[in-house]
């Protein structure tokens, strides 16, 4: 190994590290602008104190990456900035926001207690989570041009909207565990659906980009499918895998599992049919909102998870507890343990 | 509209005259920060545990504006100047890979030490500020060795304009890193004590009663204390480092000084005032000794010398100026009135800002006077910038950016201080 070599892995570990830890930030961001349904300001109330102590730690990958880039591949660094300079100026323009932001909301709205504080923080927080997007979708597409040595193509596009749907994936899994672990279920009922909804974009995503790759760097395509098939068919394991898994708990298989389904996913259980079985314990705030609704927002749930069994084309001995993997079952437990535990209440 | 060199070289001005501003209170804060901790810990004062938990809000805000916009400079090198990279990154990239380490320290230990408040015990959460304080220490020694570099440029060898080989450790053997690295982390330590103790006596000026409070009076002693103590050092240090740029760097140094003709005799200028010999006298202790003008070289290769020369007597103008106040403080302090003058309260109020005016200047004299070299007689800058069409664009972007992050941290610092104002309670852990 040349200490070119050497170099080009310490980079491309940086690369990895900062596509999985930095994405999840960035989807942190996603998450934010989306947040919805009545539980908004608790979801991003857990985004913000979960990225609070990592979110500059994180981005110090990207510096790592571009300075061994510069120093170890100087001619490489000169290329790519003159050939990329519109998108990672975009790329640089939603870092710069964020991080601005993202510490300007978190400091500006602790000490909020004026009207004027308050609404500042709000502003702040939608310059973070739109500048949240712009990023990994403008680097995403950095990755696609660089791939196949243009810009402006369409390949460029899919790959930053590819990127953008995985940092999102990323985060609604980071976020459903924190949830769990801050015994917040109501939260991470939220993050799992996201996450599921996010995967099946993000796999939707990829399985359309290969034929606009293959028709626009058709050497590149044959080249990924005749050299690296083990590692699609890993990533495309991965992908399926975490979906079988991740969706087990909740569809909904007659009285008796809609009876487990209410227990499991602890979220639903504000919006259960049984008004205000624990909405209260829950989440207090949304309590009152969560119960006026709750008849409407059972119904899209469900129509939704079936859905999401559908794309996967799932058995209904999938939906069985006892088939979950250890991991996502011992989730589904202590999910189960804590809804109990406040519906007793 | 502004052609491609004017608009690299203004954005760059302007992007390290925003990011020096914040990078030297990340560097001094942690400091500060780590003393007063300390005084709390040995004494369970709880004044010393609130301007801690204060300040510590300041350095996080502050930090973060400094990290993004040091990301904003990363990307700049690449992007306003792919040639300069392309020909010189592997040779100066080491100090670049190893700030990146302290970097990614100092951001780990900084998340640990903001949220470590009341759930570590106090002594290990003391602990988590040392990393933070000495790799602040130590990415302002490795920039700045890259810096280095670039005036006094080392270790490889070139044929042709190609670099054919070069020493990893380039950049750390360059011989203007001693004075520009010890001068810099002198100038981040100046301007934490002034500025901190500005603070205090801006709150001192408007409510009289704070000069008796115990808070604020340990604010402005500590502020002064530190900023006293460098400033003399910082006068010595910046006569070293004058003396050094006179020896590798000699038309900057007449540019510095807007000396016309080299010769013996030479005189020195400040303002409209001209002493006659004396810069021969300060740099090299005789009258007759020969000082290296502009017209050594040819007038393309000669720096603009007003801007240089006002900055750089502006620098030292403060320079002087902090020092007296330092003096002033001293005799102050042996009378026992130290918050009491309205004027030297007034003084102190100007030295904050003061002392940023002097760090900029002083960045304007070796940026400006090494033009019009990148890489000092190896790249021309204009050489060096990109052929990117429309890079006045992205200037003003940057520009306006920079103005809205601006405006709105000057608007949450004065909130955060005006609540510590109106707050007499203990400050709530940051959530």
């Amino acid at each position: 190994m040349s200490a070119a070599d050497g170099i080009l892995l310490v980079i491309g570990a940086g690369v990895v590290a900062y596509a999985v830890l930095g994405g999840a930030d960035f989807g942190g961001g996603v998450w934010d602008l989306l947040a919805a349904g009545p539980r908004r300001e608790a979801q991003r109330r857990l985004i913000a104190t979960t990225m609070g102590p990592v979110w500059e730690a994180n981005h110090v990958w990207l510096v790592f990456v571009l300075i061994g880039l510069f120093s170890g591949f100087p001619l490489a660094f000169g290329a790519l900035a003159r050939m990329l300079a519109v998108p990672l100026a975009v790329a640089l323009l939603g870092i710069v926001l964020r991080g601005a932001a993202f510490v300007f909301r978190q400091y500006g709205g602790a000490l909020g207690a004026g009207g004027g504080a308050a609404s500042g923080a709000a502003g702040w927080g939608r310059v973070f989570a739109i500048a949240s997007t712009l990023a990994p979708a403008s680097l995403g597409y950095c990755a696609g041009a660089v791939a196949i040595g243009r810009v402006g193509s369409a390949f460029s596009v899919a790959a930053g909207a590819l990127a953008l749907a995985c940092c999102a994936f990323l985060a609604a899994v980071f976020l459903c565990r924190e949830a769990l672990v801050r015994g917040e279920p109501a939260a991470a009922g939220d993050f799992r659906r996201r996450a599921l909804g996010s995967a099946v974009v993000a796999g939707g995503l990829a399985a359309l980009a290969l034929p606009v790759l293959a028709h626009e760097a058709p050497g590149l395509a044959s080249n990924l499918l005749a050299g690296a098939p083990a590692l699609m068919a890993l990533s495309a394991a991965g992908g399926t895998g975490s979906h079988r898994g991740a969706r087990v708990a909740p569809v909904p298989d007659g009285a008796r599992v809609r009876g487990t389904r209410r227990g499991c996913a602890g979220g639903r259980l504000g919006r259960g049919p049984v008004p205000g079985a624990g909405a209260a314990g829950v989440d207090r705030r949304a309590g009152g909102r969560a119960r006026a609704d709750a008849p409407g927002d059972a119904r899209r749930t469900g129509g939704r998870v079936r859905r999401h069994a559908a794309v996967a084309g799932s058995a209904v001995r999938d939906l069985q507890p006892w088939r979950v993997g250890p991991t996502r079952s011992s989730v589904i437990r202590t999910m189960t343990r804590r809804s109990r535990t406040i519906a007793a209440r | 509209m502004l052609d491609n060199l004017t608009a690299a070289r203004e954005q760059m001005a302007f992007s390290l005259g925003f990011h020096i501003v914040f990078a030297v209170f990340g560097m001094g804060l942690p400091w500060l920060l780590l003393f007063i901790e300390d005084r709390y810990i040995r004494t369970g004062d709880r004044v010393w545990y609130e301007m801690a938990r204060r300040w510590c809000r300041a350095f996080a805000v502050l930090f973060a504006v400094g990290a993004v916009s040091g990301t904003v400079l990363s990307f700049e090198f690449g992007l306003l100047w792919p040639t300069f990279m392309e020909r010189y990154g592997g040779v100066f990239g080491l100090a670049f890979t190893l700030e990146a380490f302290a970097f990614f320290l100092e951001a780990i230990f900084l998340g640990l030490y903001l949220y470590g408040w009341d759930r570590l015990p106090p002594r290990a959460h003391w602990w988590t500020g040392v990393p933070v304080a000495v790799s602040g220490m130590a990415s302002a020694l490795f920039v700045t060795t890259a810096n280095a570099w670039m005036n006094t440029p080392v270790g490889f060898v070139e044929e042709n304009g190609v670099v054919v080989s070069a020493e990893p450790i380039a950049p750390l053997i360059a011989p203007a890193a001693p004075h520009q690295v010890v001068h810099m982390i002198l100038a981040a330590l100046l301007c934490t004590g002034f500025g901190v103790a500005a603070v205090y006596a801006v709150a001192m000026l408007r409510s009289p009663v704070k000069r008796r409070d115990p808070y604020h009076r340990r604010g402005l002693a500590l502020g002064l204390v530190l900023g006293g103590v460098v400033a003399p050092l910082q006068v010595i240090v910046g006569d070293w480092a004058v003396r050094a740029v006179a020896d590798q760097q000699p038309v900057k140094m007449a540019a510095l000084e807007a000396l016309p003709r080299t010769g013996s005799d030479a005189p020195l200028r400040v303002g409209p005032i001209e002493v006659p010999g004396a810069l021969s006298v300060l740099l090299h202790g005789r009258r007759d000794a020969v000082v290296t003008g502009l017209d050594a070289v040819p007038p393309a290769d000669r720096p603009p010398v007003g801007i240089t020369h006002y900055s750089f007597d502006l620098m030292v103008v403060i320079g002087f100026g902090l020092l007296a106040l330092a003096v002033w403080a001293l005799w102050r302090w042996r009378r026992g009135s130290l918050f009491a003058g309205r004027w030297f309260l007034r003084a102190v109020a100007a030295s904050g800002p003061a002392a940023v005016v002097a760090l900029i200047a002083g960045w304007i004299v070796t940026e400006v006077g090494r033009q019009p070299w990148i890489v000092h007689l190896r790249l021309r800058t204009a050489d060096a910038v990109s052929d990117q069409p429309g890079l006045y664009w992205y200037f003003y972007a940057t520009l306006v950016v920079y103005a809205v992050l601006s405006v709105s941290l000057v608007t949450l610092l004065r909130r955060l201080a005006r609540s510590a104002r109106s707050e007499s309670r203990v400050l709530e852990p940051v959530p």
